[in-house]
């Protein structure tokens, strides 16, 4: 294996190659703070914008909390309205449900809108196996596909494209030379497009939300791709994550409010569709026939786990990657799944079982809390990571070099008197490698550290050592409290004592 | 009134003036703070790399400590936001639980307590400085403070304080994560301390030692000579010039 | 074919419903409680709260919804009645050199004449004849004609349904769009326009209904906005009344 492959397979080596990859680092930058801004100015012309994000949040938590409710009743109002509803456990039962209907359909070629949940599939490729004609519709997804990668960045995926990249890849395509000029690029995929669109057999798109009390699906798009392909060929399938469900239409107001803004800043996305059923017979457009595939694919095992059901709750509006200011370094292809980003870092390793081949992904965030505060729905990605740590040190699958350390914090910080002499011990030892109070060596357990920076050294009298006569001088000093705090101070022990929830 | 520091590890082995600042600076207000010396570390490092039993053996000294306070406080968001973290540390034992509460609502991050409890937001300093603030990400996002530190910045005399560019994105240090990912956090360090050179101010603010070790590290690694301060050093100083 | 098809259908149906079964069952038990086969109270349906009562007065309900549907480069004209919507369209056919036309099957839409007013101009009513592939009208039409069948200020948004008269075509596919907002369909909120469906039910749905606010657009070469990447580029909407 070359040392580039190597760097390939850990969720550190991706990063470093992300993070000299100049371009990839200022494009994905520049294009997650443009979101960012874009989503701060529209909560904030919206006002109120936490009322509408706890709602949010309770609205998913109630679904989630009654799926099997929901689920069911969205699934039989969609057979009534005409449409074959699938399940399927596992990505390969969907891809099996899907290639059938390929091959009943006799199809020679699929136009696909966006859909998070194909990539999990791997579907393009599935398809293409039996000799289907794959064409992704969305324009930033067409480039990827071009380009024989996979999206970095849920709302704009190949925000790690250039112009120039762009128009040599559809420069082959077109047979001629296209200038790097977004509006005649853009203009090509339309034309290219167009004739896909109306010679397809098979449109095949994701699902944002269902409804469960119509059986109607929701796409939320802004190119018009999404309602192409469920207009114009003549079998369209969908393809939905169990937890896409909501209750109603008047649901649909509050993800409507929150998902554009949080993933654009857009006040609605410039298509929303609702979609109930195919054509009904006198209609003279929409699909004869319409498959929805309910895909569970690990999402169950998050139901009853209380700390990780709510990540059924997402509404997938990629907020919290350009929250995320590691995300914003490394890129989405760092994390090495099909969802990127803090929702990434939580979701692969949720998904799937296999703990041990969980990388460091979990590892790769500083847990500051952005995506968190991002969250339209208020997911704690934040301590979800936490958890996702402990669960795989608890397995003793954690690193053996980290567990030692971590042994040996334990030991020194469950009794003061081994801290002081830690402290001591560490005083003694760094005697080697201080010079005027800091530490420079890049030798050690230092070497990250101070790759990037200075270390301080431990001071000459830690506090603890100062206390006793710093105490003394201090009271000897002492200013009258004030009568009106102090009793500021009794009143709020008394409130905390009769059960109040304390400060916050 | 049992007011009781947590003076947080980071201040009582490499920072100790922080502690003295902020005693010093209380006692003014008549508050004499109390320290027990069977404190350590909240055990942060260890719960955030998922090592919750190393964790609980380091947090059951806070909670020792701190038992009989009235009030406890720290120079740190980050690490009073940990305290907050221990009811779910030790949901399963019922009498810890229990104290693991009853600290949780006494606990508060020094410019908290300063603010909200003595009701202090002018302490009559003065600092003739250009000053920029880096609001740490636990103390701002976890606990909410916010205005706190603003109200008591903006009190202070003769000090400019210059908006920090992406002030609330987060410095890089992540407790292990700066070793375990130390490429990543030494992109997101130099990004934090180009903002701070952009502001074009003398001297950085925060509440959190370990953030403010993480920029000033790097500020130093780069020779830039920006001086690099806890909130509560700042005020202690500029009273003590006033 | 066509019975195999049926057949094949009918074996995935009963296939479905048999998995449909253990899937239901299995989120019960993950969830912990025994198979919900009523509604549970849902105490958050809908907008919160201080939303709901929310309104603004029918001339605000213009602006806003201008403001808004122009920030998304989108056109928005305030016109007395029809004959001016009659006249806006000629003009606008005439300046845009459009060749072909289509609008929907509606009788507001038939009663503007387009056809004898504008004879260089191949103006088309949705489905109006069995035997004529219409998706191909509608791809060719330089600019396609819908009523509104409501529209939504606070987002900028028309509303349109289909129906066996009104083709889902007809507002994707042409280069142009011109939409006309009877003055009284302009409502505030989404939910205004929502609620209307969650009352209607099921049944009474239909296939499509479609929310679009602005020309289609994409900013994925480089963040850098295009218009018209695979729905009209250039929207028109007339506010009649």
């Amino acid at each position: 294996m070359s040392k580039t492959d190597m760097k390939g397979t850990t969720v550190k080596g991706r990063a470093e190659l992300a993070l000299n990859d100049d371009f990839l680092r200022k494009a994905v930058k520049f294009t997650t703070e443009r979101l960012r801004d874009g989503k701060r100015k529209a909560s904030d012309d919206l006002g109120n914008w936490e009322e509408w994000r706890e709602r949010g949040r309770q609205i998913r938590l109630h679904t989630i909390a009654h799926l099997d409710y929901y689920l069911n009743q969205f699934a039989n109002q969609a057979r009534l309205n005409g449409v074959h509803v699938h399940f399927a456990d596992t990505a390969e039962d969907a891809v099996k449900i899907t290639l059938a209907i390929a091959e009943r359909k006799q199809a020679l070629s699929v136009v696909k809108s966006k859909s998070m949940v194909t990539e999990e599939l791997h579907l393009n490729q599935a398809l293409e196996s039996i000799g289907v004609d794959v064409v992704e519709s969305d324009l930033g997804e067409y480039i990827i596909q071009l380009a024989g990668e996979t999206p970095s960045h849920i709302i704009i995926p190949a925000i790690h494209k250039n112009r120039y990249q762009i128009a040599d890849l559809l420069s082959k395509e077109a047979g001629e030379t296209l200038p790097p000029d977004t509006a005649i690029l853009a203009g090509f995929v339309r034309k290219k497009l167009r004739e896909k669109f109306l010679e397809a057999d098979i449109g095949m798109t994701g699902c944002n939300f269902a409804i469960a009390e119509t059986g109607s699906m929701v796409l939320f798009e802004n190119e018009g791709n999404a309602r192409m392909v469920s207009t114009v060929p003549s079998t369209q399938i969908t393809l939905m994550g169990m937890e896409r469900i909501i209750p109603s239409w008047s649901d649909l107001e509050v993800m409507a409010t929150l998902l554009p803004r949080s993933a654009t800043g857009q006040k609605l996305t410039v298509y929303m569709s609702g979609i109930t059923g195919p054509r009904r017979q006198e209609d003279g457009d929409g699909p004869d026939e319409m498959h929805i595939i309910i895909l569970d694919n690990g999402r169950s095992l998050q139901l009853g786990d209380p700390e990780f059901q709510e990540l059924l709750n997402c509404i997938r509006c990629g907020a919290c990657l350009n929250a995320c200011p590691v995300y914003r370094h490394i890129g989405g292809h760092a994390y090495g799944g099909t969802y990127s980003g803090p929702i990434g870092a939580v979701l692969t390793p949720a998904l799937n079982k296999n703990i041990d081949q969980w990388d460091d992904i979990a590892s790769a965030s500083t847990l500051c809390g952005a995506c968190y505060e991002a969250c339209p729905v208020k997911i704690p990605l934040h301590d979800m990571l936490i958890y996702l740590r402990r669960r795989k040190v608890e397995r003793g699958l954690g690193d053996k070099m980290e567990s030692i350390g971590m042994r040996g914090f334990a030991a020194i910080m469950s009794n003061s008197k081994r801290y002081e002499n830690a402290l001591k011990v560490g005083k003694l030892a760094q005697r080697l490698v201080v010079k005027d109070g800091e530490i420079t060596s890049k030798l050690g357990p230092l070497k990250g550290w101070n790759n990037y920076r200075v270390a301080p050294s431990l001071a000459k009298q830690s506090f603890r050592d100062q206390w006793g006569t710093m105490e003394e001088e201090i009271r000897h000093g002492l200013q009258e409290i004030d009568p009106l705090v102090s009793n500021r101070m009794e009143e709020i022990v008394r409130n905390r004592e009769a059960g109040g929830k304390g400060h916050d | 009134m049992k007011v009781s520091m947590f003076i947080t590890c980071i201040s009582d082995a490499v920072y100790p003036r922080i502690g003295e600042a902020m005693a010093r600076l209380l006692a003014k207000y008549g508050v004499a703070l109390h320290f027990p010396t069977i404190q350590t570390c909240c055990g942060q490092p260890a719960f955030n790399s998922g090592y919750w039993e190393e964790a609980r053996a380091s947090a059951k000294t806070i909670l020792e400590a701190f038992e009989d306070s009235d009030f406890v406080i720290a120079p740190s968001g980050s690490c009073i936001g940990m305290i907050h973290h221990y009811p779910k540390l030790f949901e399963d034992d019922p009498i810890l639980l229990a104290k693991a509460e009853g600290l949780r609502k006494k606990s508060y991050e020094f410019t908290q307590f300063l603010v909200n409890v003595l009701g202090v937001t002018d302490v009559g300093a003065t600092f003739p400085h250009k000053v920029t603030y880096h609001p740490s990400c636990h103390g701002s996002r976890i606990l909410g403070v916010k205005e706190e530190p603003m109200m008591l910045m903006r009190n202070v005399k003769g000090m400019e304080l210059i908006p920090l560019p992406f002030a609330e994105d987060c410095c890089g240090f992540g407790g292990t994560f700066a070793v375990k990912m130390s490429d990543i956090s030494g992109a997101m360090v130099n990004e934090k301390a180009d903002h701070v050179l952009e502001s074009e101010a003398e001297v950085l603010v925060g509440l959190d030692m370990a953030c403010l070790m993480n920029i000033a590290g790097n500020l130093r690694y780069r020779n830039k000579p920006i001086r690099v301060m806890h909130l509560a050093e700042l005020l202690f100083e500029g009273v003590e010039h006033a | 074919m066509t019975e195999t098809h049926q057949a094949w259908l009918a074996q995935m149906e009963s296939e479905s419903r048999a998995k449909q079964e253990q899937f239901m069952n299995g989120i019960a038990g993950r969830l912990g409680h025994p198979r919900l086969t009523t509604a549970p109270p849902h105490p958050f349906r809908g907008a919160p709260d201080f939303w709901q009562t929310f309104g603004w007065s029918s001339d605000e309900r213009v602006q806003q919804f201008t403001d808004n549907f122009e920030a998304a480069g989108g056109h928005v004209h305030r016109l007395s009645d029809m004959q001016e919507v009659q006249s806006f369209i000629c003009s606008k056919a005439i300046e845009l050199s459009a060749r072909y036309m289509i609008h929907q099957n509606e009788i507001e839409l038939n009663h503007l004449q387009l056809k004898e007013k504008l004879e260089d101009v191949v103006v088309s009513q949705w489905n109006s004849e069995s035997d004529e592939d219409w998706i191909a009208r509608a791809a060719e039409a330089d600019i396609g004609i819908v009523m509104a069948d409501y529209a939504v200020s606070h987002t900028g948004s028309i509303v349109v349904v289909s129906s066996k008269d009104k083709g889902r075509s007809v507002s994707l596919l042409p280069t142009a769009l011109i939409a006309i907002i009877p003055l009284e369909r302009l409502k505030t909120r989404l939910g205004e326009v929502l609620i209307d469906f969650d009352e209607a039910g099921r049944e009474q749905l239909p296939a499509g209904i479609h929310f679009i606010s602005g020309p289609s657009r994409s900013a994925d070469i480089e963040n850098d906005l295009t218009i018209g990447v695979h729905g009209p580029g250039v929207v028109f909407v007339l506010i009649v009344g």
